[in-house]
């Protein structure tokens, strides 16, 4: 194996191929590397920790067709550090040498023999808007958990119901939920957990603004975007039933500036995030937010902002990480915060946006 | 801020120590008055207790607190033996401290029988120090019944002193009961100092004794008159430069007033060894449950709880997880620990448990999605616990601590509930109970 490379499209390519690499212990000690495969004009990076694959080809010189595993953080490390031109990366008996310029390094490889095979679903691929995918990625996946103790709610649902494809996330704490239109992906009732892991990176990859293209098999689902291809196993598992945790009607509705609720928040965090996760209170009730931080050992912090509110007066107090993700998540210039009580779900909208919804659990304060 | 001097009048403060007389065994008199005058015992009376206090006619016999019970014993075969009730002692800490009240507004306390107060401001309300040592103490025996021992001096240190020096003393032959106040007049504070024994310096344990001794420093004259570079290089810098502070006699130490408390918590050392998991799970719950229960009283939830172990060995380890909620519930606790409890292998035989809470914050609580479901109702979520603990509490007020308690701490002898303090002088004889 033998080819020349720009530095800039090796190094992003390492770097994209590496993050599906895996460092875990007890696995495959292969998965801590990325394979190498040129053929002609083209090298394909893959990396894998068996639950997502990430693969990508971009063009190079071809000179000797071959392929090898060599370290994923190792080499991308190397590449990224050499100046900026041609890169030649040639496969010896046991070493890869990566040259630029006057610059020398040889690598020893990992076990080629060991690098699993990748599987394909053998379906016919859908084609999606790749903005309005990416979006959605952007409001929902947030909301997915990442603690592995319930592993479903690591996963992001996509729900084939009558009006549409319904994307949803939770982490027991918040819920995003994000109409789509009806897609020829998923058959009317059909559902599909995917690793909200997997979809955070197919977000990465989606900013290059590429047709987007799903293959859903029963076990994985692969996205392809460009030359870049994400394969991820599905997760298994009946997934909660989210709509029992809607409310069907709220009494009490403020409708506030996203920016400005946005700007006091971050401002309110300073001493919330002093002392911990000190909660967030929300006063509620005439035509100001007035938004608290108290901490026992830091100090307090009060924000008042303009206001609209329906309602009856009330304190309810979130956790400020969790409702400052689910105001950056709404679309829109005004943002509406409907309640019940303190102790009952908050629903976040953005004002003409009725696409996306985040639910938030209150934290409960005395 | 530079070192103070003594006696410089535009600094001078006056601070009282008062330490109440045979604070625990005073307070079992005033309603056992039968054993007035009785070597009287308060504390653990189990194999591995220890004596919290004992009466002056105990101390005769040379038994002192924190003495195992089982030598107590044998130096005192007829004192009575008292397993002390904490929350009474503490409902009298308060009245006393009530006392104090009237006289300064800055008193800090040290524990439920001594306390520190700055009198400095109160010399045109009340008189001087001394004045003031002789007006409380008149209004704890008037009010209280209680005895109590106060010290006057410009800092805390000489402070405290004094009041030892006030202190009643028991000779086999008899108690003197001492004079009650002492002062440490300002200007002639190295005249009361300086005669002491050097280990009256506070900081000066055993290991610094003996190398004080070897430089032939008996007392804190001694100590005063030794060079400073050979005082460094026996015991530091840091050691070096506080006890010559001390020993002439300077302590800037302000008398704090509102020392947040760091921790709150409750350990058991056990009568007999726990070997089971499941012994050590129920212990869990009961010590978790009267944690939580002071958590609540103090208006405060924990974000770091800390589980402790000692092993019949001695060898001791503690275990921390620190959380997003500020808990103060039994059962959030329980859940907390209890993953640092399995990893702990009792079959060796655990001698002591603890569980302490710290890092407090306002009680929060993340409440749950799942929480709303009405199909998941059977399982309690955080709100629930809340709602129970304020019921438990309610009850507790109502018909005391041991009206009602977790049911896994319900054994042949009842429902034992951990009561605040009971166990801080080791276990009682279970027999006893």
């Amino acid at each position: 194996m033998k080819f020349r490379c720009e530095r800039e499209i090796l190094a992003d390519a390492l770097a994209t191929a590496g993050r599906a690499a895996t460092n875990r212990t007890g696995t495959l000690p292969v998965l801590s590397g990325v394979r190498l495969d040129v053929a002609g004009d083209e090298l394909t990076v893959t990396g894998t920790d068996l639950e997502l694959t990430i693969r990508l080809t971009v063009p190079v010189g071809g000179q000797i067709d071959g392929s090898a595993v060599v370290p994923a953080r190792l080499v991308a490390d190397i590449v990224k550090a050499l100046p900026s031109g041609a890169v030649e990366m040639t496969l010896g008996d046991d070493d890869l040498a990566i040259s630029a310029g006057r610059s020398q390094f040889s690598v020893r490889p990992l076990a080629l023999a060991d690098y699993p095979a990748q599987s394909e679903p053998d379906v016919e691929p859908v084609t999606l808007a790749s903005d309005q995918v990416a979006d959605a990625l952007r409001q929902v996946v947030r909301a997915a958990s990442t603690d592995d103790a319930r592993a479903v709610l690591t996963g992001v649902l996509l729900a084939s119901e009558d009006t549409g494809v319904k994307m949803v996330a939770t982490d027991s704490y918040r819920l995003a939920v994000r109409d789509l239109p009806p897609t020829s992906m998923l058959e009317t009732g059909q559902k599909v957990l995917i690793p909200g892991r997997a979809l955070a990176e197919l977000q990465r990859l989606l900013s290059g603004g590429h047709e987007l293209q799903v293959r859903l098999g029963t076990r994985e689902a692969v996205f392809e975007a460009g030359t870049t291809r994400l394969t991820t196993r599905l997760i298994e598992g009946e997934y909660p039933n989210y709509r029992n945790l809607l409310p069907p009607s709220y009494p009490n509705v403020l409708t506030v500036g996203r920016e400005a609720l946005l700007d006091a928040l971050r401002r309110v965090k300073i001493v919330a995030q002093a002392q911990d996760a000190t909660p967030v209170r929300l006063v509620l009730g005439g035509d100001t937010l007035q938004i608290t931080a108290i901490t026992q050992d830091v100090g307090n912090a009060t924000e008042e902002i303009d206001a609209s509110y329906e309602g009856s007066e009330m304190t309810v107090a979130f956790n400020p990480d969790y409702l400052a993700a689910g105001v950056e998540a709404v679309e829109g210039d005004e943002v509406l915060l409907s309640t019940i009580d303190p102790m009952k779900p908050a629903i976040l909208r953005g004002q003409g946006h009725d696409e996306y919804l985040y639910l938030l659990m209150p934290v409960r304060v005395p | 801020m530079p070192a103070r001097h003594v006696g410089r009048p535009s600094a001078q403060r006056t601070v009282l120590h008062v330490d109440m007389d045979a604070f625990y065994v005073s307070v079992e008199l005033r309603r056992r008055p039968e054993l007035v005058g009785r070597p009287v015992v308060v504390g653990g009376a189990g194999g591995r207790g220890v004596v919290a206090a004992a009466s002056y006619e105990a101390r005769r016999y040379g038994v002192h607190s924190a003495m195992p019970s089982t030598r107590a014993r044998r130096l005192c075969p007829d004192a009575v033996f008292l397993s002390g009730d904490h929350a009474l002692y503490a409902s009298v800490s308060a009245e006393v401290r009530s006392i104090f009240d009237r006289y300064s507004p800055t008193v800090e306390p040290l524990s439920l029988d001594e306390a520190f107060l700055d009198v400095s401001g109160a010399a045109r309300l009340f008189g001087d120090g001394v004045s003031i040592g002789h007006r409380i103490r008149d209004d704890v025996r008037d009010d209280l019944g209680l005895g109590c021992s106060v010290g006057v001096a410009v800092n805390k240190f000489l402070a405290k002193l004094a009041s030892v020096a006030a202190k009643p003393v028991a000779r086999p032959d008899g108690i003197d009961p001492g004079p009650g106040v002492v002062a440490v007049e300002p200007g002639h504070e190295l005249e009361f100092l300086h005669p002491l024994p050097v280990q009256r310096l506070w900081g000066v344990g055993p290991a610094t004794l003996e190398r004080l001794d070897r430089l032939g420093v008996r007392t804190v004259g001694d100590l005063t008159r030794l060079d400073e570079s050979v005082l460094t290089a026996a015991l530091g810098r840091a050691v070096g430069t506080h006890l010559r502070a001390l020993a002439e006699g300077n302590d800037d130490r302000p008398v704090e007033p509102d020392r947040r408390m760091k921790s709150i918590g409750h350990e058991e050392t056990y009568s007999a060894d726990l070997h089971t998991v499941d012994e050590c799970g129920r212990e869990l719950v009961r010590l978790a449950d009267a944690v939580a229960s002071r958590l609540r009283a103090s208006g405060q939830g924990a974000r770091t709880l800390t589980l402790k172990v000692r092993f019949a060995g001695f060898r001791t380890i503690t275990r921390s997880v620190t959380g997003a909620d500020a808990v103060d519930t039994g059962p959030a606790i329980v859940s907390a620990l209890r993953p640092l409890l399995a990893s702990i292998d009792p079959t060796p035989g655990i001698r002591l448990l603890g569980v302490s809470s710290s890092n407090f914050a306002v009680p929060s609580t993340q409440l749950s999605l799942w929480d709303q479901l009405d199909d998941d109702a059977a399982r309690p979520g955080p709100g629930v616990d809340r709602e129970t603990a304020g019921a438990i509490d309610r009850i507790r007020e109502r018909f005391g601590a041991g009206a009602i308690g977790p049911a896994s701490s319900v054994d042949r002898r009842g429902l034992r509930v951990v009561r605040p303090g009971s166990q801080q002088w080791g276990p009682d004889d279970p027999s006893a109970r």
